[in-house]
């Protein structure tokens, strides 16, 4: 009995003796540098475990319950508000996460986090215009690319069938401020131009990167990430960020305010707060950081690729969407079906 | 006699029937022929090559979920055939009983209600436990598991039992065999293949649940449709074509052997 008692206790002590040494990642799946991980390992002696959620709702609900045993946890910007507002996340400590400065300025004082309080970034993306400037050599920094195309784009166009970045990209190019505008005068240019855009547009479709590559579109609304990879099957493919304004995604990491390993959490915050780090989390993840200096790390190829270096004149166009009251995404709703039908 | 009735005169059985196959198998074909492509693209044909395969069987993260989820799916669909096979005797060897058509209802519960639902559900229970207790081990997907995979594995059973001569058992008894003796010696060996096939089905359930193990399992107790499932918002290569094509031969080999067993019954 009393053997049973002491293998217990002993079995109890390793436990807690490695829970010290460990830290678990909650986090979207296929998006975490297995050699930054191996890197942060060596460095710490930390066992990283990663687990995958599939959608920001899933990482939410699971969350919210309790019992999850996350460290740490990856949403996107739009969702990070709630997660605050509901005490999920604890603040950074200072005392360990020292390099907050790294954050490049652009990415330090967010309207989803002011003040970088409890996050810091992760990855970040735009979705812009895509165009084949071996058809068309004009400016391609502007939405009439699509809104509004040239002859020799017309009938060649695909848009992706994300209502909420075709939405915000319209929105935007009417003049509206920000995404959830009630200005009907505004509404009612979109639905114009969209309504008036959709004869020139040969599909609506996810999935094109082989169909530009081969030339099959000529021009479109597409993700930064998708781009790049297009344009690795055919040069003559560029990204446009249009000046009026173009949507901007970023996930964020953060320490869940229940975390197991709170200290091992806020050590790999800092840690990824590095630019070596954070320069590998995108040269696996292939989107960009917002590190300064992770550009000397980063693959040549995505270093001074034009789909991540925002020129320096359209940097302030680029606009973080929020979730709409409930009115307004029915009205943007009713604009999408009409567009889709 | 004059022609009966014959559904495959129909107008349309053809195209329907036809249209039916297409969707349930063109997807899957087209699947498993981009798995063997050499190139990373899901579209364009660029040759034959078994690259994927070795990059998927080289991949730790792919083997370490395979094996969690075979271990996961033995373990579960062991003791849900175990209890699936005590409910299959309670509900058909015994006299009727009031509320034996409840009972029967309520063991197929996962059949009706929608996995979501049961999802959600283990979701505020499992938490509240790991709260209150601290463990966060596989227990609660074995549980979980089992409880999801005993239906499939009743139905089956209850099947082979309701086919079995009751006569044998009777004259087992005759012949001064006791109750268990009879079980043991009669009822069981009979049930074998009832069994198997009860275990077959549970195995291929729990190996392909997503929902309920998205929300039960704790930090690494990925499974591999889980981190499937994970994979897709980044551009899938034909690295998942290659896992989802052997996962799809895992289940052909099981369900074939379900399928084998439950003929010899006749």
């Amino acid at each position: 009995m009393t053997r049973y008692f002491a293998t217990g206790v002993a079995a109890l002590l390793a436990s807690t003796g490695l829970a010290q040494a460990q830290l678990n990642i909650y986090n979207w799946g296929n998006y975490t540098s297995p050699e930054v991980i191996e890197r942060f390992t060596a460095e710490t002696g930390i066992t990283v475990t990663i687990t995958d959620f599939d959608s920001n709702d899933t990482a939410l609900a699971r969350v919210r319950q309790g019992g999850h045993g996350f460290d740490i946890v990856v949403p996107t910007h739009h969702t990070i508000p709630t997660w605050i507002a509901e005490g999920l996340l604890q603040p950074l400590d200072p005392a360990i996460v020292t390099d907050r400065a790294n954050i490049a300025p652009q990415w330090l004082d967010v309207a989803f986090d002011p003040g970088r309080e409890f996050t810091v970034p992760w990855q970040w993306g735009t979705t812009g215009v895509i165009v084949n400037t071996s058809v068309y050599s004009g400016d391609i920094n502007t939405a009439d690319v699509i809104f509004n195309p040239p002859p020799e784009l017309q009938g060649r166009i695909n848009v992706i069938p994300e209502m909420s970045d075709v939405m915000a990209i319209a929105v935007y190019h009417a003049g509206g401020e920000d995404l959830c505008t009630n200005d009907m005068d505004v509404l009612r240019r979109v639905r114009d131009t969209l309504m008036n855009a959709r004869q020139h547009w040969l599909a609506l479709d996810y999935g094109t990167i082989e169909a530009f590559g081969a030339g099959d579109f000529s021009a479109g609304l597409y993700w930064n990430g998708a781009s790049m990879r297009a344009r690795a099957l055919n040069a003559d493919l560029a990204f446009g960020y249009p000046a009026t304004g173009y949507p901007l995604w970023m996930d964020n990491a953060a320490v869940l305010a229940d975390a197991q390993n709170p200290e091992n959490a806020m050590r790999f915050i800092n840690f990824i707060l590095q630019p070596e780090n954070a320069a590998g989390l995108s040269n696996f993840a292939r989107y960009a950081n917002g590190i300064t200096g992770s550009e000397a790390f980063m693959d040549p190829d995505m270093a001074t690729a034009p789909e991540i270096v925002i020129p320096e004149a359209l940097i302030a166009a680029g606009r973080f969407s929020t979730a709409c009251p409930q009115e307004i995404t029915d009205l943007h709703t009713q604009i999408w079906t009409e567009l889709l039908q | 006699m004059a022609k009966g009735f014959d559904v495959r005169r129909l107008p349309g059985f053809a195209s329907v029937a036809l249209l039916t196959i297409a969707l349930l198998y063109v997807p899957i074909v087209i699947l498993v022929v981009f798995s063997f492509n050499d190139s990373i693209s899901q579209s364009q044909w660029a040759g034959f090559s078994m690259r994927w395969y070795e990059t998927a069987l080289n991949n730790a993260t792919v083997r370490d979920v395979s094996i969690r989820s075979l271990w996961l799916a033995a373990v579960s669909a062991g003791f849900a055939t175990v209890l699936a096979t005590l409910a299959a005797l309670g509900t058909t060897r015994v006299g009727r009983f009031p509320g034996q058509t409840m009972i029967y209802a309520l063991i197929n519960q996962p059949l009706m209600v929608p996995e979501i639902v049961t999802g959600i559900a283990l979701l505020i229970v499992v938490a509240f436990v790991k709260v209150q207790t601290g463990y966060t081990g596989m227990g609660y997907m074995v549980l979980a598991h089992t409880a999801f995979c005993i239906p499939f594995a009743y139905l089956p059973i209850r099947a082979r039992l309701e086919t079995l001569d009751p006569n044998l058992e009777i004259a087992a008894a005759d012949l001064y065999a006791g109750p268990v003796r009879a079980f043991w010696h009669i009822t069981l060996p009979l049930l074998v293949p009832g069994i198997m096939a009860g275990f077959m089905l549970g195995f291929v359930t729990s190996l392909d649940t997503v929902v309920i193990t998205e929300f039960v399992k704790s930090a690494g107790q990925e499974t591999l449709p889980t981190y499937m499932l994970g994979q897709i918002r980044r551009s899938t290569t034909p690295e998942m074509n290659a896992v989802a094509t052997l996962f799809l031969l895992l289940s052909l080999v099981f369900v074939t052997a379900f399928f084998l067993i439950t003929r010899k019954r006749g």
